[in-house]
């Protein structure tokens, strides 16, 4: 047992001393380093060492919790808690913590992201490969991101576990024009095989492609969504099947499941595995985190759930704890049967959007909401680009757009940038879409 | 908080060849409850604290922060910030605006102690809210409030030889509710804040404000009507006209944002040097004075000092309709010449300080909000919004009403559902034609930064007319 384990378990011990029915903490490690860039250069360089344990006890169902920094005042901080549950207030959908002892699957976590040598170079790399594709005016802005998270957590109720968990991430908007820009990312587990340059051509090919944007023009048309923006999307649909969301109405999935709420085409998963950004081999509860088909050639097959969630659905715990609001880790969609090339071909009169941010919506359990794209947006004519376009908006329903669906290329990215309104990393294809409202400003 | 650690932090950093450095640390004592459909769902309490350092060597910055308080942890994220600082490469060299060092001392005082306000009394107050709401006879079907308080204690000490500390009460609600009618629902959130003490809550009435919500919504499904799209009147209230100014001046008015600094995440502005707007431009009504303060008492977003040490003030963003001041912190006030005006923030010890709002709102004038209506022959009211957003130039923007009303020969009749005002920031604030002299607030968390970093906020302002708009 390591040290910070043998920690982590005293917490528990402590608190189950003082008389609490369950605890669990979950102690982190946590070393971040980010460099961010603008106008080419390098803008700052950070880096956050993090020690915190998480503790969540419940005496009488009900439900406290705490952050102790660094193992101090352990024995104070338990105290206090425990205090605060004696005068905290009963929470009768408490279902309890997840009870037995698992086996984890090996954690693969690269350790090099602990501490990445030279992370300027990576920068560096992925500016002169934007530049290269859009001119050598091309002003360029990003961030990358790595990050090393050594996580130990006990619960009362058997659980016991390690986990290590690493991601990289670069993610680089390349302007060659004021107004017409293009973004890249590049997103990971490991070093291995990363490619900085790759998300600099990216956002330099859609640059160049963007110079000289019209004014867009308000109407319903068939839409190529790039993966980035389609990881959006993806994002948000993922996150609506917590039951957490469903509870309070933040979703388009509120007593549907078994239901079709998709396109026939469509198949959505939430999958924690080591290649991902969201890979961990347990939950909150310390139960194994799996694979969990989240809606099936169209039909919603189940709410992400705790404990707690699974006990009031009647269901299980899918491993997606949250002690109080359970979640994705990472989502995806499944890849279809087109080729981008297909795809494109398929578009009489449309347009191929690459990126969005800023999306707010008028009612989640409806789903009408709008979102903003940026970056490139292109007229496309029977299969071809044929303009830049600037100053459009998607104003649309989330279910209806799932069901609007009508193909899914092959080739998928593994997608993630700060603009993801709902913060998950997914794996995304291009995604076709018929009949989207777009709307501009009068 | 160890003080002596932080001091000793800045001593290893003078050590090193720096052009300047800064500590920063920050201890936050935070209680949060959630109440979900009528129940406490967890109650979390916690006190955090840490501390920063941020170098600024070679003309590049470094920064690194840490929970750990040893004085071997304090050296070695010295070591790391000031490496990162060196390995930026710079061919601009980043400088800082000269400024004053400052030795003070300041706090917000409280009228009723949050630490003495027991959890129960917390508990009980937003189960109160939830219970008042459920006993009017509307159907709400999913309610969510999260009620939290910070008290943020903070030390800053820089090489050139300011020592500030500061102690700031906060305390926050957040609402969200679905009512159903006759199948549908319609949804609204709220949100309060206040800098000072437990007193926020006879000044917020959040059960009166819940309920007006959940009638609202009631009202809109049973008689809300669609508005025929067209150019019409339209008059903006309070939380409208605060959100359009956050919105479409202040965001856009930030000097990180115009030079480039946020290209990537945030975005830029539609002001940039040689552009089209810069400062003296005109980008409204000759009435529009949209100001930024973060010096309104008890306010959200009020402080004395930025997180950079610079003395707080009124900011004067668009003056009589006229581009007038940027937000600044001392890296872009070096940049274009000028001084900061201390909009540096930061929300933790862990995130660098960048330039951020505080309070934004509109200027009142001189109309009562019955001369505000009394021509309107016809045209929409818009109280309150649901869903909003804005493009990362702050150009393009989108408002859609939540409590809204038709105008007719200035008077109220039925609810509109859903109107939607979607236009630009000049249209928007050119058609201003008359401005009403009482000005509101509402409390809001501004996202910026990445990570992210959502400050405390005021938007605000009194009602505003534009004429002649598209609304649909």
């Amino acid at each position: 047992m390591s040290d910070a384990l043998a920690k982590t378990e005293e917490v528990v011990k402590k608190g189950k001393a003082l008389g609490a029915d369950e605890v669990i903490a979950k102690t982190t490690f946590g070393r971040y380093r980010q460099t961010r860039f603008s106008n080419n250069q390098i803008d700052i360089s950070v880096a956050w060492n993090d020690y915190a344990t998480d503790v969540v006890l419940t005496w009488k169902k009900r439900v406290v919790a705490t952050l102790i920094r660094n193992f101090q005042n352990v024995d104070e901080n338990v105290t206090r808690l425990f205090k605060l549950a004696k005068v905290s207030k009963e929470n009768p959908l408490h279902g309890g913590f997840a009870k037995g002892k698992f086996r984890y699957q090996k954690s693969k976590a690269d350790r090099a992201l602990g501490n990445l040598e030279n992370p300027a170079e990576y920068v560096f790399e992925a500016i002169e490969a934007a530049k290269k594709e859009a001119g050598p005016t091309t002003n360029a802005g990003g961030v990358l991101l790595t990050r090393l998270d050594d996580v130990h957590l006990v619960s009362s109720e058997g659980p016991m576990g390690e986990d290590h968990r690493s991601s990289i991430e670069l993610s680089i908007r390349a302007f060659s024009q004021k107004e017409a820009s293009g973004h890249g990312v590049e997103v990971g587990s490991t070093i291995k095989g990363f490619d900085p340059a790759s998300a600099g051509r990216k956002a330099g090919e859609i640059a160049k492609l963007a110079k000289n944007p019209k004014a867009g023009v308000e109407g319903r048309y068939d839409v190529i969504f790039d993966p980035l923006l389609a990881g959006h999307l993806v994002d948000m649909w993922g996150s609506m099947t917590s039951a957490y969301n469903v509870m309070i109405q933040q979703s388009v999935f509120v007593n549907k499941l078994g239901q079709k709420v998709a396109s026939n085409i469509v198949t959505m998963r939430d999958i924690p595995a080591s290649y991902s950004l969201g890979n961990r081999v347990f939950d909150d509860e310390g139960v194994p985190a799996k694979e969990n088909v989240l809606i099936s050639k169209g039909v919603l097959k189940t709410y992400l759930h705790n404990t707690s969630t699974a006990k009031i659905f009647k269901a299980e715990t899918t491993g997606n704890a949250g002690i109080v609001m359970p979640t994705p880790w990472s989502v995806e969609m499944d890849a279809g049967n087109m080729s981008k090339d297909e795809m494109f071909r398929e578009v009489k009169h449309g347009l191929y959007l690459t990126n969005t941010w800023y999306t707010r919506f008028q009612n989640y359990a409806i789903g009408d909401f709008s979102t903003i794209p940026r970056d490139g947006m292109f007229l496309v004519e029977k299969g071809e680009i044929k303009q830049s376009w600037k100053n459009i908006r998607l104003s649309d329903n989330a279910l209806k757009m799932l069901n609007n669906i009508v193909g899914i290329s092959k080739e998928r990215q593994h997608v993630h940038w700060w603009g993801f309104d709902w913060g998950l990393p997914a794996i995304s294809p291009y995604v076709l879409m018929k009949d989207v409202q777009i709307t501009r400003p009068k | 908080m160890d003080k002596d650690l932080a001091d000793f932090a800045l001593d290893y950093a003078t050590s090193k060849k720096v052009e300047y450095a800064e500590v920063r640390a920050h201890k936050e004592d935070h209680q949060e409850l959630v109440i979900k459909n009528g129940v406490l769902d967890a109650y979390a309490s916690m006190v955090d604290s840490g501390f920063c350092v941020r170098v600024l060597a070679n003309g590049g910055i470094g920064f690194a922060s840490t929970n750990k308080w040893t004085r071997e942890e304090a050296k070695t994220i010295v070591n790391i910030a000031h490496k990162f600082a060196k390995m930026a490469r710079r061919r601009k060299k980043i400088t800082f605006a000269e400024e004053k060092r400052m030795k003070t001392d300041w706090r917000v005082p409280q009228k009723k102690k949050i630490e003495d306000v027991p959890p129960e009394t917390r508990i009980e107050t937003l189960m109160e809210v939830d219970k008042a709401l459920t006993s009017q006879g509307i159907n709400v079907a999913a309610r969510i409030f999260a009620f939290g308080t910070n008290l943020t204690e903070k030390y800053f000490v820089n090489t050139e030889g300011s020592v500030i500390s500061s102690y700031v009460p906060r305390i926050s609600t957040y609402g969200f509710i679905t009512v159903v009618e006759s199948g549908k629902p319609e949804q609204a959130s709220r949100q309060f804040g206040y800098a000072g003490g437990w007193e926020a809550l006879s000044q917020w009435r959040l059960t009166e404000e819940m309920i007006h919500e959940a009638k609202v919504l009631q009202r809109v499904i049973k008689e809300g009507k669609a508005v025929k799209p067209e150019k019409m009147d339209l008059i903006c209230g309070s939380e409208v006209t605060g959100i359009a100014a956050h919105e479409s001046c202040g965001h856009p008015m930030e000097a990180d944002r115009i030079l480039g600094r946020e290209m990537s995440q945030a975005g830029r502005s539609f002001i940039y040097p040689k552009g089209p707007f810069w400062l003296g431009t005109k980008i409204g009504s000759s009435i529009v004075t949209i100001v930024d303060d973060p010096t309104v008492k008890n306010s959200y977003g009020y402080y004395e000092y930025d997180d950079e040490g610079i003395k707080a003030r009124l900011r004067y963003l668009y003056k009589n309709g006229v581009i007038n001041e940027f937000l600044h912190n001392r890296e872009t006030a070096a940049r274009m010449g000028t001084r900061s005006n201390g909009a540096s923030r930061a929300i933790n010890y862990d995130r660098e300080a960048i330039v951020r709002m505080a309070n934004t709102f509109v200027q009142p004038r001189d109309m009562t909000e019955e001369e505000m209506f009394e021509d309107v022959k016809q045209g929409v009211y818009m109280r309150t919004f649901m869903e909003w957003n804005i493009d990362d130039k702050r150009f393009n923007q989108r408002y859609v009403g939540r409590e809204a009303y038709w105008i007719e020969k200035g008077e109220l009749k039925h609810p509109v559902a859903r109107p939607v005002i979607e236009t630009t920031t000049k249209t928007f604030w050119s058609a201003v034609d008359a401005v009403s002299k009482k000005v509101e607030y509402e409390a809001a968390s501004c996202g910026k930064g990445d990570p992210m970093q959502g400050v405390p906020v005021y938007t605000g302002g009194p009602l505003i007319r534009l004429r002649e708009v598209y609304v649909k």
